[in-house]
């Protein structure tokens, strides 16, 4: 083997230069600092700065709001603490302990929350779909899992707005749900891209190739365009796939926002007057800290965000903050993740290229001619080496040379997932692992209780399933596949807090705010009734943005009043950050 | 050899006959720069052309900054130009040649954007050819430019009807004065100039190529087919400018090479896209991301110029 | 059940043409030549301080004891063998294992029915031993290479052939997903590994310009596949679902897809 590597003119690349914090290459920031005091009564605080948060903490900042993110991971500096390695990359996740269980436990951890700014949007995979109409009225039509409290036209305009800012890669021209399109033009494919499309296009399936992804697929302001270099959910150092991060975060601190990194919220703190005053932190030495704000917002995802409202139970509030309808920390949902792995005699390399890069939603509704309620997306996956070793072992259970011979056949697999949508059910719950009422115990390093997740599939589930895994293997046979096997999992953790019309069917209102502490608002996945078959990431932002505009139109309102106006918000496009409306092509709205 | 070395008019005389009488009358109206309105509809035909090109190329660009809108624009007005250009010597001479030069300089200016865009992209300009290939195309700006370069020489022809003694009245008069390439084109002496118009596209065009089909891995052999028909053309217009004699010789050979490998190109192109997953059920897509369906006209463009220049008169100078 | 008297002779894969044992590569698998490691200088600092330290590094073993290191390295092998990697071109697992155990690095949860991972490394490693005393009277590290499989398969399958009181102190199936996933993770970590199987490793700043068809990019290699068998008396080299072949439940560490 030759000593001498290849090097790029001028050496090899180097350390960034610059002593500035690095969002992406291009985008480099003050570091952040602190602003507020302890003792300084801030408008808001937002608990976790992801998808949600994120824009939020964006939002309010621009309105002129004082504000602080708090979150209990680090603020990431791109160029010095990511790295373009699957192993290396296990920090971006919520490592902390929870216990999991249930019938069909749900593997936690890496794939799904994240930790740090940016959260979860740091590690997606950034497929970008919207929901469906028939999302907002499951109830309605099917008789199963509910309906939420608001329809598509109340939060369509909020997926205009947060595709611009994403903004989101996709065809000009997108048939299912309501039809639109999308602001920069679709990715050119890779090799399981291609696969789907084959296999779709044999079966006269259609499939949307190239998007719809949060994945620049052109240059925009200091972002530079994909490299398809296959690590997105290894954070994406190149600045291309959207975080919260780097599109909300800097336009954030740009006004006045603060994040309050390394910060572990432990309970929401609240005044005899039945209003919360603020919330309780650990800092990274586990000292304990006190914030005051005037209100609160939890974003915390589907399993903190419960866990944390369920520690600062307190006199008033004995089972939990806002739980006066017993249903925090239930309706748990995960969409089904099966990813189907086929073998191809020619190579298809698919480590190279976005993970998320084409799909169909030909499958999405309910078919009066299956026998279950609701559908399933087909969706282009690319397993890195670790994470195609590990489903290799389940899927084809393999171990020893076996093992290490399908191992030597990576670039020859092609993989394609199914994302299947799961019923909300009443017994999928998080709860806290106390120890108490036979409940499992175990406890973090700050002593607090963590989060107890349990599971089960019911059998609308498993016959959608059923059937979801056999259309994708179909596809993959008729793509050419030489052999196809399947593993079985789960993805995009939401409910757990959910938004409802009434105060005894559900935990907050369809704003996000608290039915029972009028200043205590929750706006993450967690607040979403179902969940449809499409990734939560774009609509979880887009409420996120909806509640901003809720919250700034009632100002000083919602730190005094307990009145609970439910009209609509005007959709306010002056509060985008910069460089929003300045690019993107001619599409369908 | 022998075959190749004649003037451009024993050459018709071998065409067969009934095609040999029109081969005469173009080859004299361009030795005679008396073509300005076949030359104002090939700027609209290649100005539609490359405006439909550039406008799908900036949509895979995203239209990420609005200046990406211009050559869309411009390359419409040109088209207009062009055929207006056709009915009226006075928007030759006004409007086409206006807006032909605009457009001129909106291709080198979209070539500093290009370049730019590259120096943008993680390593920019320290790993040139993975960001060349994976960046904005490098030198479609200039070859944009070509359209608008052919309307630019539109502008300074004399038109069909000119052809006899009004072409050589202003000959007469032209030889007169000092050497000047506007009199120049207007006669049809402008074999040296053009042939370094051909040199300059050929290596745009076959760096071009070259860096495509290096992308594509060479996966079918025949990609190498222009990369070898290129250097043997800008030979060929280099030696044309220089000897007169290349000029009679190598360059209609070569040049004649290119069109014809452009056409192939063409097709192989069509096929690719065809070829490509979901084929003709997803047409917009695979146009878009498939092989480029108008760049092996380009090239063939190229061979074009240097058959144009092999039918020109040479400079004085 | 036959027991052979002495350390066993180490499987080698075969030639298929022949039947003679291949003798150990620097580098197995389809890539001849291909090395992520000569493309570091085209990765960015992080990254290359990241993984050149993955590869200089001797990890200290500071969580197992000498007895449960001898145990769960036989394991190892034979859940990843690599006696056909030369002996300098190994790749550590155990020691990335022990590491992780010590610093408890965990995935972010524990399964209900499951102690602690470091409590079910040790009642597994116990468990591997005490089945080799039970039917075999001699430690783990000690059997033939086929024994050890024998046991390791009954774990694969959830039916362990003894020790069936330790092995009831914890969920088999995800105790063996643990630590296949583990075995995975250390392994396919490496970038040896990459070059075996034609990953292309890191790849920032440069990412990819060859998209479709499996092109390789210039600096890859082509595929140039050879016949090898694995030793004729294993029992790895086999597809079949582990445990009870219900997949309804995902496993430690099988992540990051989407």
């Amino acid at each position: 083997m030759s000593e001498e590597n290849e090097t790029p003119l001028l050496g090899a690349f180097g350390e960034p230069s610059k002593p500035l914090h690095y969002l992406g290459p291009m985008q480099q920031i003050q570091p952040p600092r602190r602003r507020f005091k302890e003792t300084e009564t801030v408008d808001y605080v937002i608990v976790g700065v992801g998808s949600a948060g994120g824009v939020l903490l964006q939002r309010l900042a621009r309105a002129g709001f004082s504000v602080i993110g708090f979150d209990a991971g680090p603020f990431w500096d791109t160029e010095r603490d990511w790295v373009s390695d699957e192993a290396g990359s296990h920090k971006l996740y919520w490592n902390d302990l929870r216990i999991t269980g249930g019938q069909h436990p749900l593997a936690l951890g890496e794939n799904n929350s994240g930790r740090g700014v940016g959260g979860g949007s740091v590690h997606w995979a950034a497929f970008t779909p919207r929901f469906h109409p028939s999302d907002f009225e499951v109830y309605t039509r099917d008789g199963v899992g509910a309906d939420w409290p608001l329809d598509y036209q109340d939060i369509e305009p909020y997926y205009e707005l947060l595709e611009q800012e994403i903004p989101v890669a996709g065809p000009a021209y997108y048939p299912w749900g309501k039809p639109h399109g999308y602001p920069y033009a679709p990715h050119p494919m890779g090799g399981v891209g291609d696969v789907l499309i084959k296999g779709c296009t044999r079966l006269g399936i259609g499939v949307s190739a190239g998007g719809p992804v949060a994945i620049l697929s052109a240059s925009r302001g200091n972002r530079p365009h994909c490299i398809y270099r296959g690590f997105c959910i290894q954070a994406c150092k190149v600045g291309a796939k959207a975080s919260t991060l780097i599109t909300h975060v800097p336009d954030a601190l740009e006004h006045g926002a603060e994040i309050r990194d390394n910060s572990m919220v432990s309970r929401v703190s609240m005044r005899p007057d039945g209003r919360a005053d603020g919330v309780f932190y650990f800092d990274q030495q586990g000292k304990e800290h006190f914030q005051r704000a005037r209100a609160v917002i939890v974003s915390g995802y589907a399993i903190e965000t419960p866990r944390l409202l369920l520690n600062s139970a307190c006199p008033g509030h004995e089972h939990g903050l806002a739980n006066s309808s017993g249903l925090l920390g239930k309706f748990l949902m995960a969409q089904a993740g099966n990813v189907i792995l086929g073998r191809f005699d020619d190579l298809i390399r698919l480590y190279k290229a976005p993970p998320a890069h084409a799909l169909t939603e030909e499958f999405y509704e309910t078919d009066p001619k299956r026998d279950f309620a609701r559908g399933f997306a087909i969706q282009t996956v690319g397993p890195l080496p670790i994470a195609f070793a590990r489903q290799m072992m389940t899927a084809k259970g393999l171990w020893g040379w076996g093992m290490r011979r399908t191992m030597m056949d990576y670039n020859h697999y092609a993989s394609i997932a199914l994302l299947g949508e799961i019923l909300p059910w009443e017994d999928n719950t998080v709860t806290l692992a106390d120890g108490h009422e036979g409940r499992p115990e175990a406890r973090d390093r700050f002593g607090l209780p963590v989060a107890s997740v349990t599971f089960n599939l019911h059998d609308n589930d498993k016959k959608m399933i059923e059937f979801g895994k056999n259309k994708v293997m179909e596809v993959m046979w008729a793509a050419g596949a030489t052999e196809v096997v399947q593993e079985s999992r789960y993805a995009h953790l939401v409910g757990g807090a959910r938004m409802s019309r009434t105060p005894d069917s559900g935990v907050v209102d369809k704003f996000g705010r608290s039915w029972d502490v009028p200043n205590l608002f929750v706006m993450d996945g967690s607040v979403m009734p179902t969940q449809g078959s499409a990734n939560p990431g774009l609509t979880i932002q887009a409420l996120a943005a909806r509640t901003a505009d809720y919250l700034i139109s009632h100002g000083d309102a919602i730190f005094t009043s307990s009145r609970r106006d439910l009209e609509e918000p005007p959709c306010r496009k002056t509060l985008s950050p910069p460089g929003t409306f300045t690019a993107g092509v001619p599409h369908l709205r | 050899m022998a075959l190749a070395d004649k003037t451009p008019h024993e050459v018709a005389l071998a065409l067969p006959a009934p095609l040999r009488k029109p081969a005469e009358i173009v080859i004299d109206h361009i030795r005679h720069g008396t073509f300005q309105r076949s030359m104002s509809v090939l700027v609209m035909g290649t100005s539609l052309v490359s405006g439909l090109e550039v406008g799908y190329e900036h949509y895979r660009g995203s239209y990420s900054n609005p200046v990406m809108y211009t050559p869309v624009v411009l390359s419409g007005v040109l088209t207009i130009a062009g055929a207006t250009s056709f009915m009226s010597r006075k928007m030759a001479k006004t409007f086409l040649r206006y807006i032909a030069w605009t457009t001129l300089i909106d291709g080198i200016i979209g070539f500093g954007f290009h370049i730019r865009g590259i120096a943008r992209k993680p390593g920019g300009w320290r790993m040139p050819i993975v960001n060349v290939v994976m960046g904005p195309p490098l030198f479609a700006p200039l070859l944009f430019g070509t359209s608008a370069y052919l309307g630019v020489i539109a502008s300074y022809l004399q038109r069909e009807e000119d052809h006899g003694p009004r072409a050589q009245r202003l000959e007469a008069e032209a030889a007169t004065g000092p050497a000047d390439f506007r009199k120049e084109i207007a006669t049809g002496q402008f074999q040296k100039h053009f042939c370094v118009v051909t040199a300059a596209a050929t290596v745009c065009c076959g760096l071009e190529v070259w860096y495509s089909h290096y992308k594509d891995n060479f996966k079918y052999r025949v990609q190498w087919s222009p990369i070898l028909v290129a250097p043997v053309l800008l030979a060929a217009a280099i030696g044309g400018f220089k000897s007169k004699r290349i000029a009679d010789t190598l360059l209609p050979i070569a040049s004649a090479a290119a069109i014809v490998n452009g056409l192939v190109g063409s097709y192989y192109h069509v096929r690719g896209i065809l070829n490509r997953p979901g084929g003709r059920k997803k047409p917009v897509y695979n146009v878009l991301y498939g092989p480029p369906i108008f760049a092996p006209m380009l090239f063939a463009a190229c061979g074009l110029f240097g058959m144009m220049a092999y039918f020109m008169r040479r400079e004085k100078r | 059940m036959a027991t052979k008297p002495d350390a066993p002779p180490p499987q080698m894969p075969t030639d298929p043409a022949t039947g003679r044992p291949l003798p150990p590569r620097e580098q197995p698998g389809y890539y001849p030549g291909f090395s992520t490691l000569e493309q570091q200088n085209y990765w960015d600092a992080a990254t290359r301080k990241l993984v050149l330290d993955r590869v200089a590094r001797t990890l200290p073993i500071r969580f197992f004891t000498p007895e449960e290191v001898r145990t769960l390295a036989a394991v190892v092998n034979r859940i990843l063998p690599q006696e056909d990697r030369a002996p300098a071109r190994r790749i550590d697992i155990l020691g990335v294992i022990d590491n992780r155990l010590f610093e408890n690095r965990i995935d972010g949860y524990r399964y209900i029915d499951m102690p602690p991972d470091q409590e079910a490394y040790r009642i597994g490693i116990r468990a591997f031993e005490q089945m080799a005393r039970t039917l075999f009277q001699r430690s783990f590290h000690e059997l033939a290479i086929i024994d050890q499989e024998r046991l390791i398969e009954s774990i694969h399958d959830a039916k362990p052939m003894a020790a069936q009181e330790d092995w009831s102190k914890l969920n088999i199936e995800r105790f063996w997903g643990l630590l296949v996933s583990d075995c995975c993770g250390a392994y396919y970590a490496h970038p040896w590994a990459w070059d075996e199987i034609g990953f292309g490793g890191p790849a920032y700043p440069r990412g990819y310009m060859r998209l479709e068809d499996g092109e390789a990019e210039p600096w890859e290699v082509e595929e140039s596949r050879y016949g090898w068998n694995a030793p004729s008396d294993t029992l790895s080299d086999d597809e079949r679902l582990h445990g009870s072949g219900q997949q309804h439940q995902t496993h430690h560490g099988t992540g990051g897809t989407h």
